[in-house]
């Protein structure tokens, strides 16, 4: 084994997330799925400001659960980067 | 509708219906179903010419055929075991939301029997039901000629006939100069909407107290429709929906709600008494009307007015809402009389003659009283139009329910700042203080002022109805979250001046242009 293949070793991660995620994931598109219907139905129901605020409450919430989502990906990528996997040997 | 129904009971509903209606189709799948093997990889409805139902229409239950037999049988086989675990997950997701939606709405039938929400409580007596030694029969006497007597007295002599040339020439100028809400389209709306009313007089015609000839099961050789109270009482409450009403309860006869008389029209005619005898079936003379005491109970209904319309008030608009239900409250309890007749047994529809409604539909679990001192019903608040039919046919009675109003009128106030005519109570507590002798004393409510409102009617030459658009509970029936507020203020007061706040922002309760009700809310699908 040379050393340049002895530097060649990868490492997956699985990492649970924690239960608090699914939650606040699950929060996250009841409220989104409820602001969409709620601004569908008052246009429907001719309530132009009522629309107009809930479409506002979908899109803002869709907005925070995107950057939330991108956020997090980040800081993971970041975290695995710095990180040493464990038993790789280290280059010279 | 996703959630209401077992998917093994929409399959066998499928089936059934594939069955009698279309054997082709039928043969069609089989054929489908043993070439499957050259199908793999393909939607079979969507990759073949042959498109059942144009396509894939759903069935009832919501149930689509083309989805239904072709991707689930064949695509199960053919998809993987992650793909088909998708799938149920989103199918699970839907009767998930169909079920909270059921749980919230109450939007699902069983049989005759149409289920309420859940966080409508049943309770033994109706709230806001406390009554004095004062509580009497109410004189029946019109509260417009209470009106005409007091303004009469206070203003002189002629003032009511001036105030009503004033009013005519008013709505005359608006005719010309096409004021919105007053135009002659908006005003004789209005009056095309009165048209079945005005031909319902207490007694006679629509409002017969009497059978009118049809064939009934009473006839020689046949005998009357029995079946137990339950049964009875969900048949005629079917009956009832068929015929146009949206909310239908039975309460027992109480005396003391029925009027004292049916004022006359022609001032010549003295007003007639209304008496309770031991007859067996009801009469309507020229000197009384007669109901038999054996008629003891009474279906009590809510016809719903158009939103659409209402939220144009104080405009002639506004009045074609009221009118409109009023004819159909007109129609659905003749309707319902006649039904019941037909059944072996005695009717008398009435509307808002004969009988104070409220108080059967506070018995029948219809609604709750409310600070306008009229009922407000958890479904439609008070947007809606009451009648009964007293009648002899046994059924089961409802029970009063609770919803948490009387609370929520405590804080919300708002049909009170509503109001143009500063007719409604402020009051935080109702009371037993009345306003004056159009109000029934002997009961606790939040009593009004309808001098002021009737005094207020003249002036804007409509009938109002802004207390009605701007209370929170009159909402659109299409957004989940008005059902999810009436809910959480059914368990939960302390929240309700949140509510109030909120529905203020969202802007609810607004007058909206009278003129756009021509040209987009007459063709919405709003509830009406």
């Amino acid at each position: 084994m040379t050393m340049a293949n002895a530097t060649d070793v990868f490492t997956i991660t699985i990492r649970k997330r924690p239960w608090w995620f699914w939650a606040l994931a699950g929060l996250w598109l009841l409220l989104e799925v409820l602001t969409l219907q709620t601004a569908l139905a008052s246009v429907e129901e001719g309530e132009p400001r009522a629309a107009t605020i809930s479409w506002i409450a979908a899109v803002g919430l869709a907005v925070v659960g995107v950057l939330a989502w991108l956020r997090r990906g980040r800081s993971e990528k970041l975290g695995e980067s710095n990180r040493q996997p464990e038993g790789a040997p280290t280059p010279v | 509708m996703c959630g209401e129904l077992p998917l093994a009971e929409k399959s066998t509903i499928a089936n059934q219906f594939l069955e009698e209606t279309s054997p082709e189709f039928v043969e069609e799948v089989e054929r489908a179903r043993e070439d499957s093997a050259d199908l793999r990889g393909k939607s079979y409805w969507r990759d073949m010419d042959f498109q059942p139902f144009g396509g894939g229409r759903s069935l009832p239950g919501g149930i689509n055929f083309a989805e239904r037999m072709i991707d689930v049988e064949d695509r199960r086989k053919q998809a993987g075991r992650r793909t088909f675990l998708k799938a149920g997950g989103f199918v699970a997701a839907s009767g998930a939301l169909g079920s909270i939606e059921a749980l919230v709405t109450g939007a699902s039938t069983e049989g005759n029997k149409r289920k309420r929400a859940r966080w409508i409580k049943t309770v033994d007596r109706p709230t806001l039901s406390e009554k004095s030694a004062d509580y009497k029969r109410f004189s029946g006497k019109d509260i417009f000629a209470t009106y005409i007597e007091l303004k009469t007295q206070r203003d002189g002599a002629g003032s009511f006939e001036a105030e009503q040339a004033s009013k005519a020439k008013r709505l005359v100028a608006w005719i010309k100069e096409r004021k919105p809400g007053f135009s002659l389209p908006d005003q004789q709306l209005s009056e095309g909407a009165w048209t079945v009313m005005r031909s319902a007089r207490p007694g006679t015609g629509l409002l017969s107290w009497t059978r009118t000839p049809v064939r009934t099961s009473t006839e020689p050789g046949a005998q009357r429709y029995t079946a137990p109270p339950e049964e009875m009482a969900s048949t005629v409450k079917a009956a009832a929906r068929l015929y146009g009403a949206r909310l239908v309860g039975i309460a027992p006869m109480n005396e003391a709600y029925v009027n004292l008389q049916v004022p006359q029209e022609d001032e010549k005619q003295k007003d007639k008494d209304i008496v309770f005898e031991d007859v067996d079936v009801p009469a309507a003379t020229d000197t009384k009307f007669v109901i038999p005491r054996k008629m003891k109970w009474v279906v009590a209904i809510a016809i719903p007015m158009d939103l659409g319309l209402l939220s144009r008030a104080p405009t002639a608009l506004g009045d074609a809402a009221s009118a409109l239900g009023y004819s159909h409250s007109a129609f659905v309890v003749s309707s319902l009389a006649v039904f019941i007749r037909g059944l072996g047994y005695e009717a008398i529809p009435c509307v808002n003659d004969t009988a104070q409604s409220i108080p059967f539909a506070l018995d029948a679990g219809i609604g709750e009283l409310s600070r306008l001192n009229k009922l407000v019903t958890p479904e439609f608040g008070p947007a809606v139009r009451l009648c009964k039919v007293f009648t002899d046919l046994p059924m089961a009675y409802d029970k009063p329910v609770d919803f948490g109003l009387v609370e929520f009128c405590k804080t919300c106030k708002k049909c009170a700042e509503a109001c143009p005519s500063r007719a409604l109570s402020f009051d935080d507590e109702p009371s037993f203080k009345t306003k004056g002798p159009w109000n029934n004393p002997g009961h606790k409510t939040w009593f009004e002022d309808s001098y002021k409102c009737f005094e207020y009617w003249q002036k804007s030459g409509s009938a109002c109805g802004v207390c009605l658009a701007s209370c929170p509970y009159t909402k659109g029936d299409q957004a989940w979250i008005h059902e999810a507020v009436k809910a959480t203020a059914s368990i939960a007061p302390v929240a309700d001046p949140v509510f109030r706040i909120m529905d203020n922002a969202f802007g609810y309760g607004k007058q909206r242009d009278p003129e756009q009700w021509w040209t987009k809310d007459s063709t919405s699908r709003r509830r009406g």
